[in-house]
């Protein structure tokens, strides 16, 4: 595996983009503040590239930004080399799949009937159900692992069933590129653990997969590309080992901390972690503070 | 791990990719619906269409429309003079005497037309409100639709100095309070909030106006205007009725077209849009399908309160929570409609009650009844 940094064939990059709220009617006066300026990324394809950052540093917003549901500002998004903004919304939901963070289904709905709308950008007025469907609704759930439980009701399921239920959606949804925004933050360690292998099998079966996440340690054992994120800028990115160091942890976090290799993986660990008595705790106010904007 | 890739896994087996449509066409057997669902494959020139058909929702929708036939019945039989069933039908057809022809076709009939569109109509209008603002309690009536209408027809009867009659006023009246929540709200917002609040304000308003002018004038004018404030089914007008019965089939065919991206809409705006569905769109459709059915809805019966809650309320309860029940709305919509309107004339004959304050009197607890009752499961 050749950490490459901009790969040649990436499937989906953004070149100078600048993303921000306050278009429409919400709050006119601070319209003008953006979240992300004069951003550049390029996203290696079949590998699984973790997003990381403190509150606020706009991972969800890029994220958002890369599927679209923001327009830029300025710049361009480009998926295979077309630009985002000129690929019709159907379509683009069959190459491009997003998982957000406020999830919220309709009561009653079962497993199986979650998944089956991930067919909904495959499936028309007079074409609502194909050979197709069927077999990859069944393959969904037997890729989450949800087969057993495929009419249970979601109100009935644990967290990390449920997050498996949605991603499974989004598998259904067959796209070679899959965006989720924190699907680990509200489980536990085990549940975590499963959203985690599910990730890597979908990178294993050639999905090149975009993840959010909180947990640096998890990001830098299950990822193979590491992005870090700070009040609207990529300060470093590549394969976890190279560049997760003491001085990155302070600049996004504000922490110390030492840092060990895992005895069995060799990623990055954190230990010893303590706020660090510097100028940079200012820095993640700032950015906390700008969060607050940005979602009001 | 690996075995978990969807591109490895074939959950049924026994297919390969190739094969031309008129093989699959052979094998449609072998494609299994989804649970609860049957699969409806036709034929066309090329290729083959699918559809599915929800089993409860159709099996909802078709003791609806029983309902409904057997409550028009009813109704066309009973009134002020009773008609035996075998005596309404002879009228029906033209086999009847004078007298019962002039019942049925006249009086009955038009009032059993009357209330099927307007309840249909409101019904429908609300389930779309409620969907496109992910809210049960939305409906085009808080957003000031009838009050601006009602002013406005109200205005007519008292003679405020306008000729023209009041159905049409009222739809005058319900695109302009639409025009005003429009322009004040300035679009439908992001979750269509913005407009539910800026319709609630300018319905108050209307419903103040109306209120100064009926204190204004002397009481057997005001009289006059009552229907018009709470919702009858007695002074319709023939022509707004054509009008809205057109209205309506082509508002359940647009809104059928618009039903799946309805569907996603329930779920948050992001995914939805993730899913491929133009979501400020599809809300621009349902919020212009909602607001002109109801105006017209107005025109013929006034505001008739409660039916563009109880409709899609009864019919949600009814049906699958995996589709929005837009025909099951209408068809529970213009039953709620006729039974009340019949109520309405029977229960303090030969007194008639407006429909509309029989919606609110029984409405009101049956909504109640309607929530309060433990979910069933979904079999």
């Amino acid at each position: 595996m050749m950490p490459t940094h901009h790969p040649t064939s990436a499937p989906l990059s953004a070149h100078d983009l600048e993303l921000g709220y306050g278009h429409g009617n919400a709050g006119r006066g601070k319209s003008q503040h953006s979240v992300i300026e004069g951003l550049n990324i390029s996203l290696p394809a079949g590998q699984v590239t973790a997003i990381v950052g403190p509150n606020g540093c706009g991972k969800s917003t890029l994220l958002a930004g890369l599927a679209r549901l923001h327009a830029p500002r300025r710049g361009a998004v480009h998926l295979d080399g077309q630009d985002i903004q000129h690929i019709p919304a159907k379509e683009l939901a069959r190459r491009l799949a997003l998982l957000p963070q406020e999830t919220h289904a309709p009561e009653g709905l079962t497993v199986a009937e979650l998944i089956r709308f991930g067919r909904q950008p495959h499936q028309g007025f007079l074409q609502q159900w194909s050979r197709e469907d069927a077999r990859v609704v069944e393959s969904a759930l037997a890729a989450a692992n949800l087969t057993a439980l495929a009419d249970r009701t979601l109100d009935a399921m644990s967290g990390g069933q449920r997050q498996r239920a949605w991603i499974a959606m989004a598998i259904a949804q067959q796209t070679p590129l899959l965006l989720l925004d924190e699907p680990t933050s509200a489980l536990d360690l085990g549940h975590q653990l499963e959203v985690f292998e599910l990730v890597r099998s979908l990178a294993a079966a050639g999905k090149t997969v975009v993840i959010v996440v909180h947990d640096l340690d998890s990001a830098c054992r299950f990822a193979d590309h590491l992005v870090a994120m700070q009040a609207g800028r990529i300060i470093a990115e590549g394969r976890p080992k190279d560049v997760v160091t003491t001085a990155l942890l302070r600049e996004l976090y504000g922490i110390d901390c030492t840092l060990l290799s895992d005895p069995v993986t060799g990623s990055p660990i954190l230990a010893n972690m303590r706020r660090a008595a510097t100028p940079n705790a200012d820095n993640g106010m700032q950015a906390s503070s700008q969060a607050c904007v940005s979602g009001a | 791990m690996d075995t978990s890739s969807p591109a490895s896994t074939t959950g049924l087996g026994d297919l390969s990719d190739s094969g031309s449509s008129a093989d699959h066409r052979q094998q449609a057997d072998v494609i299994r619906p989804p649970a609860g669902h049957w699969r409806l494959a036709l034929p066309m020139a090329g290729n083959e269409a699918a559809l599915l058909i929800d089993r409860r929702a159709l099996v909802a929708n078709l003791g609806l429309l029983l309902a409904l036939l057997i409550l028009g019945a009813l109704s066309l039989c009973l009134g002020s003079v009773t008609l035996s069933p075998l005596a309404s039908a002879r009228a029906l057809f033209g086999q009847g005497s004078a007298m019962d022809s002039f019942l049925i076709h006249e009086l009955r009939l038009p009032r059993l037309a009357a209330g099927i569109a307007t309840g249909g109509a409101f019904a429908l209008s609300g389930c779309l409100m409620q969907t496109l603002a992910r809210n049960r309690l939305a409906t085009p009536g808080i957003i000031g639709i009838d009050n601006g209408a009602t002013a406005f027809a109200v205005a007519s009867v008292v003679g405020l100095g306008v000729s023209l009659a009041p159905p049409a006023l009222a739809l005058v009246g319900a695109a302009t309070a639409t025009a005003l929540t429009f322009g004040l709200a300035g679009g439908i917002g992001t979750r269509g909030y913005r407009f539910i609040v800026a319709g609630i304000g300018v319905g108050a308003v209307f419903g103040a106006l109306t209120q100064l002018m009926l204190a204004r004038v002397d009481i057997d004018t005001a009289n006059a205007a009552y229907p018009w404030t709470v919702g009858s089914l007695n002074a319709r007008d023939p022509v707004s009725l054509k009008v809205l019965e057109v209205s309506l089939l082509i508002g359940l065919l647009l809104s059928r077209r618009i039903a799946q991206a309805l569907n996603v809409l329930r779920f948050s705006d992001s995914v939805a849009a993730g899913l491929g569905i133009q979501v400020t769109r599809c809300r621009r459709w349902a919020l212009m399908l909602s607001v002109s059915l109801t105006a017209l809805a107005v025109s013929v019966a006034g505001p008739v309160g409660m039916v563009a809650l109880i409709g899609p309320e009864l019919a949600r309860h009814l049906s699958s929570p995996r589709g929005v029940p837009l025909v099951g709305s209408a068809l529970a919509g213009a039953l709620v409609m006729v039974s009340a309107d019949l109520a309405g004339r029977l229960m303090l004959a030969p007194l008639e009650i407006p429909v509309g304050i029989v919606t609110a009197v029984i409405g009101g607890p049956v909504l109640l009844w309607i929530l309060l009752r433990p979910t069933r499961k979904v079999p």
